[in-house]
């Protein structure tokens, strides 16, 4: 499932006087099977970007491929696009409405028009995927669950779609640091296990740089950098000067630095910086 | 999509319309109104296109943004052109299967059509002009002498003001779920009317789901920082009037006045 995206542009509120132009000639490619972080300041145009993906949003201006159709056109059918391409919200558990887990996770699939034994599989497949027990929150109220146990049933309703893409908007916003975890691992084993193609949205610099294979960094609606989690931490002066941070591996490294130790800077996570300071310890 | 609602929306802007007093501008759309009723004759439209034109002209706002107002309302305006077209009887003109479009019913139509979309647009120079916040505080303050009658004057403001802030909070979370549910394969536009109405329930459930969380702590946070209604309660922006108030007053009395004479001479 490769996604290419050709110059979009996308203008909210076009010729009012609060006009905003959220996508400026926006062209990004994603292989099949890659996992791609997009990191940005609030209002660079990220969420924005990833509503273009799965036909939410249709661009001004610009083309979308999907596996090479081009579904900005007319004709391509809504619904096949959003079964390729599953998007999980900002705080997805608000999306919940059906008396029970198992109905709720079944919404999406049985839109897809699929027969009730397959229905059953798959919300069976999404909550085992998700880490829940099935036979414990099957019939139980959505409502009735945890914070985080709400979040991984939302995102259980879209993984049951069986999506190539599975696109999510910052998944651990506003969870504390276990559900937060257990979110990220989630995710991890999830991409090992289904080879789909993933992108993140993210705040959280440890979480971007440990987990995607390539980095997209938008600013101000354009994409300003992309490349491996390396090659883009590598621009660690501007990527603190458009108002974003730095794993926190890294700052350590840096302060380190600052302080006359001989370490490398480009550390991405934390088991890479604990290597360094073992060998900075030993040299003693 | 839902954004596109401009009904009511306020239109940002510095012009003497946008200042005036919210009092001045409500009271002055009550006359407006009144004057349209009063109208019997065609020629008469003509001082309020005058006065409309000149408001609309002062205060700065594209026409295309005032006639967007109009859209939603457009089946109001064809029924009522409609109805009076066909269902007057006088000298008929022309005759369109069993139903008769007389003389009287195309003037009937057109003058009644008139007045409704003068309606829309006059009252529609108010909202698009007035922060909602300040029209309410207008509002609050003329009823303020029905107070002694026990009108709860300050409460009905300050719920209208509530009403008026969560629209696009309600707006934009709708928008959102919508989107939500349509990643989840949802279908809002097609089917019949009772497939619609049940597709609207994955809507409508964490709408008020939420519309009730929301409700529960903007009251929280009220009580946190004291509110207790409106007993001595000071306001960081009090109304005043100036001589441009006046004035603007003056003018719309006039008009009245003008439509009054011509109707009792």
């Amino acid at each position: 499932m490769s996604i290419k995206v050709e110059n979009i542009t996308h203008i909210y509120n076009e010729q009012m006087p609060y006009e905003t132009t959220a996508l400026d000639h926006v062209s990004v490619e994603i292989e099949s099977g890659e996992f791609v972080g997009i990191i940005g300041h609030t209002g660079s145009g990220k969420s924005t970007f990833i509503q273009h993906l799965n036909g939410l949003l249709k661009p001004k201006s610009g083309k979308i491929y999907i596996n090479g159709i081009d579904i900005t056109e007319k004709k391509v059918k809504a619904p096949e696009i959003r079964q390729k391409v599953g998007l999980v919200f900002q705080y997805p558990e608000y999306q919940l409405f059906e008396e029970t887990v198992f109905k709720d996770i079944a919404f999406g699939p049985s839109n897809l028009g699929l027969p009730q034994n397959e229905i059953e599989q798959r919300v069976y497949e999404a909550l085992s995927l998700v880490g829940l027990d099935y036979r414990e929150v099957t019939d139980k109220s959505p409502f009735d669950l945890s914070g985080g146990q709400k979040r991984r049933v939302a995102i259980a309703g879209v993984i049951a779609m069986k999506p190539e893409v599975l696109i999510l908007d910052e998944p651990t916003a506003g969870l504390d640091p276990k559900g937060h975890k257990e979110i990220l691992d989630m995710i991890k084993k999830m991409h090992k296990k289904e080879k789909n193609t993933i992108i993140l949205v993210s705040h959280n610099m440890g979480d971007i740089a440990e987990l995607s294979d390539r980095i997209i960094v938008m600013e101000k609606g354009k994409v300003v950098l992309t490349g491996s989690p390396k090659e883009v931490f590598k621009n660690a002066d501007y990527i603190e000067s458009i108002g974003l941070g730095l794993p926190p591996a890294m700052i350590l490294m840096r302060m380190l630095k600052q302080r006359g130790k001989h370490v490398y800077t480009d550390i991405l996570t934390i088991d890479q910086a604990e290597k360094q300071i073992l060998n900075l310890l030993r040299s003693k | 999509m839902l954004r596109d609602i401009t009904l009511g929306q306020y239109y940002p802007g510095e012009s003497l319309i946008h200042k005036l007093d919210p009092r001045i501008k409500i009271l002055a759309t009550f006359i407006f109104i009144i004057e349209l009723f009063l109208i019997t004759e065609f020629i008469q439209y003509l001082w309020i296109l005058l006065f409309l034109g000149m408001v609309i002209i002062i205060s700065g706002v594209p026409l295309k943004f005032m006639l967007k107002g109009l859209q939603p309302l457009m089946i109001i305006i064809i029924l009522t052109f409609g109805i009076n077209i066909f269902m007057t009887k006088g000298e008929v003109l022309w005759t369109l299967g069993p139903l008769n479009i007389t003389r009287e019913g195309l003037h009937q139509a057109l003058f009644m059509g008139s007045r409704l979309i003068l309606l829309i647009i006059g009252s529609s120079v108010l909202t698009l002009t007035t922060k909602p916040i300040k029209l309410t505080d207008g509002i609050e303050k003329l009823l303020n002498p029905f107070k002694k009658i026990g009108l709860p004057a300050h409460e009905l403001a300050m719920m209208m003001t509530i009403a008026l802030r969560f629209i696009p909070t309600l707006l934009e979370e709708t928008d959102k779920i919508m989107k939500a549910q349509m990643a989840r394969g949802a279908d809002f536009e097609s089917g019949n009317l009772l497939k619609r109405a049940k597709s609207l329930i994955p809507l409508l459930v964490p709408l008020f789901i939420s519309a009730f969380r929301r409700a529960d702590e903007l009251a929280m946070a009220m009580e946190a920082r004291c509110y207790r209604g409106g007993e001595n309660r000071t306001r960081m922006h009090e109304l005043e009037f100036h001589y441009k108030d006046i004035i603007a007053f003056l003018v719309v009395l006039c008009l009245l006045g003008i439509i009054v004479w011509q109707r009792l001479r």
